[in-house]
């Protein structure tokens, strides 16, 4: 076969190659809009109480980071507060202080999730079964989508790490109680892909206490 | 409407909005996931996750290369995934040895010439595959492919061209037959 007729062939290969079949817009569509829809339920993304919400959340996971923060030798993030009264140097400090514990609150958050999910992987391969995983998972589920709503996830990696930290998150919670060795397995499998646990890792270094600016 | 002002309003919670985002880009994307799994269920399924994800995302795109590449880089990723997936749930079923490639058809089954070659694409290692799918049926450039891949141009050039060589191969078996 000369070399004309080679490159025609890998053309004619090109373009009969897996030939698709119409788009099947509408079905797909409808599949599309029920799930966002649920998102839409689930993540209600400009109500004002959303913001509120999530700093309450936010300050509360924050009080033990706060605390390690504020011990002798380690920098302060500054006044939690910032009273009318307060000279107007003091207010312009509030913006930051409110971002810093965003960011001390993420660190918790995923530092949580990443103790969680290094106990969920060893279950996986001892096949001990606890109680808690979907309830604790639920719960991080929880302060992860706040989060995911929260300033915290303004940062492009933070939000895509957030992200991928609820898909799975969420495929813990779902798992019945049941749920076979295979299905468990499945869930470590869509872990792994993800490279969440390297991730949390890196953002959150173990037996490293987070602190301010890792993010 | 262009993609701009579809976006802006996809962010401001317009629903019809999505769906004209969604109309002005299916077709593109749904192709290329056909032509990557030949399976029109997997497509779909491939496709929906990738649309979804890609709204789910759509604040983070900063419009460094067209939004049509940045969803087919989506439904990219998310294809391979799946497909890795799916081979290896099929080789834990049917044991290492007996796995076949994904999609990959007996040559001897139908000796028509592009039956084969579509064999052999089937059978070119996932990079080269994605890469001569990406460039020689598709049409995008290197570049395109280097920003939906995450590589350099340079290294889609070399996959294409080592997958051409191969699909050479076959064709000089071919043509010896």
């Amino acid at each position: 076969m000369d070399d004309d007729r080679l490159e025609e062939s890998l053309r004619a290969a090109a373009r009969d190659y897996h030939t698709p079949p119409a788009t099947p817009r509408d079905a797909m569509w409808r599949a599309i809009d029920g799930r966002r829809r649920a998102d839409r339920v689930r993540r209600p993304a400009r109500r004002p109480w959303i913001p509120w919400a999530a700093a309450a959340a936010a300050l509360l996971a924050v009080g033990a980071a706060l605390g390690r923060l504020s011990a002798p030798g380690t920098a302060s993030p500054g006044t939690t507060s910032a009273p009318v009264s307060a000279p107007v140097s003091a207010r312009a400090t509030a913006p930051r202080v409110n971002e810093a514990a965003y960011r001390m609150a993420t660190l918790e958050h995923l530092g949580q999730s990443e103790a969680f999910l290094t106990l969920f992987r060893a279950s996986l391969h001892t096949g001990g079964r606890e109680r808690l995983v979907t309830a604790t998972a639920r719960q991080l589920l929880a302060s992860n989508r706040l989060l995911l709503d929260s300033p915290a996830a303004r940062d492009p990696r933070t939000h895509l790490l957030l992200e991928d930290l609820e898909l799975v998150l969420a495929e813990i919670a779902q798992l019945p109680a049941d749920a076979s060795a295979g299905d468990r397995k499945l869930v470590g499998e869509g872990m792994e892909r993800g490279a969440v646990l390297p991730r949390l890792r890196t953002v959150v270094p173990a037996g490293s206490t987070p602190t301010r600016g890792d993010l | 409407m262009d993609d701009r002002e579809l976006i802006g309003r996809v962010l401001a919670g317009d629903p019809s909005a999505e769906r004209a985002l969604y109309d002005a880009h299916v077709d593109r994307v749904f192709r290329l996931v056909y032509r990557m799994t030949d399976d029109v269920h997997r497509a779909q399924d491939y496709t929906q996750e990738a649309f979804i994800r890609g709204f789910r995302r759509l604040a983070d795109f900063r419009g460094d290369s067209a939004l049509s590449t940045w969803l087919c880089a989506i439904a990219v990723s998310v294809t391979l995934n799946g497909l890795r997936a799916l081979r290896r749930l099929r080789e834990r079923e049917v044991g290492l040895d007996e796995a076949p490639a994904l999609g990959t058809r007996r040559p001897e089954a139908d000796p028509d010439l592009r039956t084969r070659l579509a064999s052999a694409v089937d059978g070119l290692p996932e990079g080269y595959r994605t890469v001569f799918v990406l460039h020689d049926v598709e049409g995008y450039t290197h570049e395109e492919i280097a920003t939906m891949l995450g590589v350099q141009p340079g290294t889609s050039k070399a996959q294409l061209f080592r997958a051409r060589a191969r699909l050479r191969v076959v064709l000089a078996d071919f043509a010896r037959d």
